[in-house]
């Protein structure tokens, strides 16, 4: 990756003091070019082969989740074996597998909680950066009552209520869970798309459609959305990531994905792997970790690479 | 003045509707609360519930009430099978864990940051910098609750160089205080480094730019001088707005973190809630922590006005 | 209306039972339903304490000293004994702070305690004990007859201050207390109760309280004051619960000196397994307890093997891990569900890969020693062939496919345990979903209300088979199964009548078998018990009650502390 020098390019995503947008991350950019580089082609290649095995885990040839390989039990070595290259979990069955199937659950619920997160944070984001005035203030200020609860303190809340029903099923806990993250990403993409809108809603062309007696939805969807899009896909990329996070951290704290054999998360491997680790069988902690942390650089990379190519601040005000 | 009578009122409006949201939470429990949060006992007991609860009032009754016990510090019972005990009982303790732990991390974060920043800064584009910046991006994408699981083990096990667990009370001992909560601290303040130094750093070239400190140089005074006085006082504004607003990212790792490293804080206490079902003590603990963040959030607004005479004169 | 809320009061009673009865640690935070036992030894272990350094005691006891011991879990219900419902956490702390009026030795014989002596008349329907002389409680007050007399009362539900809801079940064959004089009680039972004594011990859950604590309407459960080798300092709950030496302590080694030899010991909770552990290794602890047999054979038999800590593991006397079945539901109110069950499952396997390789099959609820074991109860053995067979039988009769919800407490160690189970089904065609329930506690009160098809479970610790009554008994609250079968129901009783000998022994086999043929319960493994201490501890059973054979073996009731002493 090209280190372009400083100045320009900096200034670009450097934050207006007094103007911060709470995400942590997104004042990083990594991304001084405009070009997409080695390293983010490596990351898109990366998150391809991730939405593959999210996909279509059959491509991948590896064994049946619960097919079991005594071998490995007989001896306690876990190890490597040919046809098995991450080896065994504690319990004789395939690792590559484990992490294969595994792809799907943690995909599903960031990409769905994110999703439904923009859907919804967007919107109103939209809407309260185009008309401003009292609407802006009611929205914003649901905003900030969202921000003001920590979002994973928040998405365990909301799973915990949820799951509350004892009989409640498989899919209906990996509903909770996505919808749990999904509510507390509402605010912060919000404002993030609000703080964009603010600074495209007078721009000149805007103002135009609107002399020339363009309907409101028309104007927002055709002329700002498209130039607050680029924005909000970033800070979808990071959602995503942060998302991929919260779902082990649910797992970790027992509100998780349900961990049954047949259909694991990244997150769940972890919480269910902690003892194994301990015990010198760091493998499936270590696999599942490395996953997520591609996985979650990939899409941190890719995140700063659009708005730095699309010249997003993160907050204009 | 008007300014800060109107964020006052934003304030009270946010309390309000955080801690309506937090009243309700038992409301939104699938099926009737009081079977959910006494399933075994008698009518009589869920009867008491109700009539302490309000379940039965409308609601704006039922927020008043909860809030007049809310604000005299009655927090509701854990309800167990032979005893009802005040959550208020636990918060005491737990409190002053938590909030010790982030502050050590916020500390520890800012302590490292800083000087990573400013020298980064000076050398942008340098190898140390290229150097720091990729491994900031590298941390960010490692989860607090992976790099807590390895240093337990790691340092605290196998090395054995500091506690892999547990927490000591500074009152009986300070050094084994600080041990105890070292690792809990670097756990959480790794993410915490990346994002300042990044920050600063960026803040730091920009402000280097600038005239005042053209002229600062032109004048002869050491570069030293002026990267460390002029140039890093205004980007620490910045570093201390995100100092401020990053709490919220704080309390949800330290929520984790402490139930890794067992520390008796608040975060252990909401895990307990959660896996006895304590939903009552789920509700006042989410909205003790959300008042938490919104009083944290007002102050380093207030520090950051009175600091920045910029702000305070454009807003004023 | 009355009725429904009477129910409801004997059931809420019942789940506090659990609580008590809960060994039910039941399904402790080591998880419901692991597969267990220590022995890393080829050969089954002899039901002793096999494995292990058995206490090197290294010359003569030095007094002084003070001792931090992890605990699996903390008491969040507080130590108002009789209406407590302690885990082996809570019974090791209560065994630190109170006496019981018996306590077993070390070949599993009851021997008086607290009590001077404990004796029925001919056929067992009253019982006296006579209490010991010169014991005084913490807060200066003597024990005396009136005092116990209080505390059985207490128990029973007889005593106005205090509302027990699991012991007024367990102790509802008394019919009436008496102090006959100042030093001796006297128990009037409603039938023939030939096991009552064992009552009295109760997993170290029945210890005496002073008057003063068995008065207190606000703290009793914190305002800890018994006869115990230790005193309550302070306890913040969570983080420690600190005693120190009862100077006055009534107990002496056999050489005369007085006991407890530490000065302190502090109880710290560490939930966590692998903290626990951790703990241990880094000093910060200087001794632990676990049933995590994985724990124990990869993580703390190697370090006891370099000698850097000291490791006693045992399924003596221990509990056994299971399946409980909820019998008056689908599908396991059908016999050929259960069977199907019991072939499917490799028990073996299940302790290879969840136990760590150390632990026994079990056939049954009771373990050797215990009045009742047998070694081949006829259980179903493993076979997937019988499996296929009997889940076809079940289709055939219900027209539907054998499934079943896992019900289980929600930690890594319960979930890996469920995973395991669930591959192992998996090969017998039966399909089951995994229902995390949450802690201990939460997956108690499913069990309590029958809302489960299977959930994993460990109870029934080494002790006279008597004191299993009330968790099979036709329509008792914790009969969490649903059990109804009228042979079992007679042998219960046949067993609580008869006065001891073999012929009682011969029934309680009947029942083992019983159990076995009707396959209530899948019973998987013994539970094995570890403590591990850094090598200066030295003693850590102590003595054992005086007269008998040594310290009881059993770890997972809790253990007396008062012989602990420290060397170097």
């Amino acid at each position: 990756m090209p280190e372009v020098e400083p100045t320009a390019a900096i200034l670009d995503v450097a934050t207006p003091s007094g103007s911060i947008e709470p995400t942590g991350d997104t004042e990083l950019a990594v991304a001084r070019t405009k070009r997409l580089g080695v390293i983010g082609w490596l990351a898109i290649i990366w998150l391809v082969l991730v939405a593959l095995m999210a996909a279509v885990p059959s491509l991948f040839p590896v064994p049946e989740l619960t097919e079991r390989f005594p071998d490995s039990l007989r001896n306690r070595d876990f190890g490597p074996t040919s046809g098995h290259p991450l080896g065994f979990d504690t319990s004789g069955r395939d690792l590559l597998s484990k992490l294969v199937h595994g792809t799907r659950a943690s995909m599903i619920v960031s990409v769905l909680a994110v999703s439904f997160g923009l859907v919804i944070g967007g919107t109103l984001g939209l809407i309260a950066g185009y008309f401003r005035g009292r609407v802006d203030t009611i929205i914003t200020n649901a905003f900030n009552v969202g921000l003001a609860i920590p979002q994973l303190v928040l998405a365990l809340t909301l799973a915990a209520v949820f799951a509350s029903d004892a009989n409640a099923g498989y899919g209906q806990r990996v509903l909770v869970v996505t919808f749990a993250i999904g509510f507390a990403s509402i605010p912060i993409l919000g404002r993030i798309t609000r703080a964009n809108t603010l600074t495209w809603a007078n721009r000149e062309f805007v103002l135009a459609s609107k002399t020339i007696g363009a309907k409101t939805p028309r104007i927002l969807i055709r002329e700002v959305l498209p130039n607050v899009a680029p924005a909000m896909f970033s800070i979808a990329l990071l959602g995503i990531a942060v998302a991929i996070v919260v779902e082990g951290g649910l797992a970790l704290l027992g509100v998780g994905i349900p961990a049954d054999i047949t259909s694991p998360s990244w997150g769940n491997l972890i919480a269910t792997g902690r003892s194994q680790m301990l015990l010198g069988e760091a493998g499936q902690v270590m696999a599942a970790s490395t996953m997520v942390f591609f996985t979650v650089l990939s899409l941190n990379y890719l995140g700063d690479v659009v708005r730095a190519r699309f010249d997003v601040r993160e907050s204009a005000l | 003045m008007n300014n800060a009578i109107r964020k006052l009122g934003q304030l009270a409006l946010v309390l309000f509707l955080v801690t309506l949201f937090t009243a309700l939470l038992v409301s939104l429990l699938p099926g009737d609360p009081a079977e959910v949060i006494i399933p075994f006992g008698d009518e009589r007991d869920r009867e008491a519930l109700r009539e302490e609860l309000n379940l039965d009032d409308p609601l704006p009754a039922r927020y008043v009430a909860w809030l007049g016990d809310f604000v005299t510090g009655d927090f509701g019972n854990y309800y167990r099978q032979s005893i009802t005990e005040p959550v208020g009982d636990r918060v005491g303790d737990a409190a002053p864990v938590s909030l010790q732990l982030m502050v050590y991390a916020q500390v520890l974060a800012l302590l490292v940051a800083i000087p990573l920043g400013v020298i980064t800064a000076q050398r942008a584009g340098g190898f140390l910098d290229k150097f720091a910046n990729t491994t900031a991006f590298g941390v960010l994408a490692v989860p607090n609750f992976v790099l807590a699981l390895v240093l337990s083990y790691f340092v605290g096990v196998e090395l054995g160089w500091l506690p892999p667990q547990g927490y000591v009370r500074i009152s009986r001992d300070l050094v084994e205080h600080l041990k105890s909560m070292a690792l809990p601290a670097i756990s959480l303040a790794a993410g915490q480094v990346a994002v300042y130094m990044r920050l600063l750093r960026t803040d730091m070239v920009a402000t280097l730019q600038e005239d005042f400190i053209l002229m600062a140089k032109a004048k002869g005074l050491s570069n030293k001088r002026v990267l460390w006085r002029h140039a890093l006082r205004p980007s620490s504004l910045t570093l201390l707005t995100v100092a401020g607003l990053n709490v919220g990212t704080l309390v949800g790792g330290a929520l984790i973190i402490e139930i890794i490293f067992t520390l008796p804080g608040m975060g252990t206490l909401i895990f307990q809630a959660i896996s006895e079902r304590q939903y009552v003590a789920i509700q006042s603990l989410v909205a003790l922590i959300a008042i938490g963040y919104v009083l944290v959030n007002v102050a380093v607004d207030l520090l950051y006005s009175a600091l920045d005479p910029r702000i305070r004169n454009a807003r004023g | 209306m009355t009725s429904r809320t009477s129910t409801r009061r004997w059931l809420r009673l019942l789940a506090l039972l659990l609580g008590l009865s809960m060994f039910a640690a039941a399904c402790g935070d080591d998880d419901g339903g692991d597969e267990a036992a220590p022995d890393d030894s080829e050969q089954p272990d002899e039901g002793g304490t096999e494995d292990s350094t058995p206490e090197d005691v290294e010359g003569e006891p030095v007094p002084g000293g003070s001792l931090t011991y992890a605990l699996e879990a903390e008491t969040n219900g507080g130590f108002c004994l009789p209406e407590a419902q302690l885990a082996i956490s809570g019974m090791q702390v209560a065994a630190t702070i109170y006496d019981t009026l018996t306590k077993p030795d070390a070949d599993g014989t009851l021997q008086p305690f607290l009590a001077e002596s404990v004796e029925a008349n001919e056929d067992s329907t009253q019982w006296t004990i006579k209490v010991r002389e010169g014991v005084t409680f913490h807060d200066g007050t003597p024990l005396d007859a009136q005092v116990v007399a209080n505390n059985i009362d207490a128990y029973r539900g007889a005593y106005p201050a205090r509302t027990p809801l699991l012991f007024r079940f367990v102790f509802q064959d008394i019919e009436s207390v008496q102090v006959v004089d100042p030093m001796t009680v006297q128990v009037n039972m409603v039938r023939p109760w030939s096991a009552f004594d064992w009552f009295l011990w109760g997993s170290n859950r029945v210890g005496i309280m002073a008057q003063a604590q068995l008065d207190d309407p606000e703290n009793c459960g914190t305002n800890l004051v018994g006869t115990g080798p230790f005193k309550l300092d302070n306890w913040t709950v969570n983080e420690e619960l600190v005693a120190s030496k009862n100077p006055d302590y009534w107990r002496t080694d056999e050489s005369g000196n007085k006991l407890p030899y530490l000065e302190q010991i502090t109880y710290v909770p560490i939930p966590e397994l692998a903290s626990r552990s951790n703990a241990l290794e880094s000093g910060q602890v200087d001794a632990l307890h676990t049933s995590d047999t994985e724990q124990i054979a990869q993580r703390l038999q190697p370090l006891s093997d370099s000698d850097d800590i000291k490791l006693l593991a045992t399924d003596a006397y221990g509990e056994v891990n299971y399946l409980m079945l909820n019998s008056s539901v689908e599908p396991f109110n059908n016999k050929n569900a259960r069977l199907a069950l019991a072939h499917a499952l490799d028990r073996q396997l299940l302790i290879d890969v969840r136990g760590g390789g150390i632990g026994q099959v079990a056939g049954g609820p009771f373990q050797e020693g215990v009045t009742g074991y047998l070694e081949d109860t006829g259980f179903p053995e493993y076979d997937l062939a019988k499996a296929e067979e009997f889940a076809a039988a079940y289709q055939e009769e219900t027209g539907k496919p054998l499934s079943f919800a896992y019900t289980f407490v929600s930690t890594e160690s319960g979930q890996l345990t469920a995973q395991e189970i669930q591959t192992q089904l998996a090969d017998a065609g039966i399909d089951i979903q995994l229902d995390p329930a949450g802690d201990q506690a939460t997956t108690i009160n499913k069990a309590l209300a029958g809302d489960f098809q299977a959930v994993g479970w460990r109870n029934h610790p080494g002790a006279d088979p008597d004191t299993q009554y009330n968790w099979w008994a036709e329509g008792s609250p914790v009969n969490f199964g649903r059990i109804s079968d009228p042979e079992l129901q007679r042998l219960l009783d046949e067993g609580r009548e008869a006065p001891l000998g073999e012929e009682r022994d011969a029934i309680y086999e009947d029942l083992n078998r019983r159990f076995a043929e009707e396959v209530w319960n899948v019973w998987t493994s013994t539970t094995v018990w570890a403590i591990a201490t850094k090598p200066n501890v030295q003693n850590i059973l102590g003595y054992g009650p005086e007269g008998g054979s040594g310290p009881f073996p059993g770890l997972g009731t809790g253990h007396d502390v008062a012989g602990v002493w420290l060397s170097e």
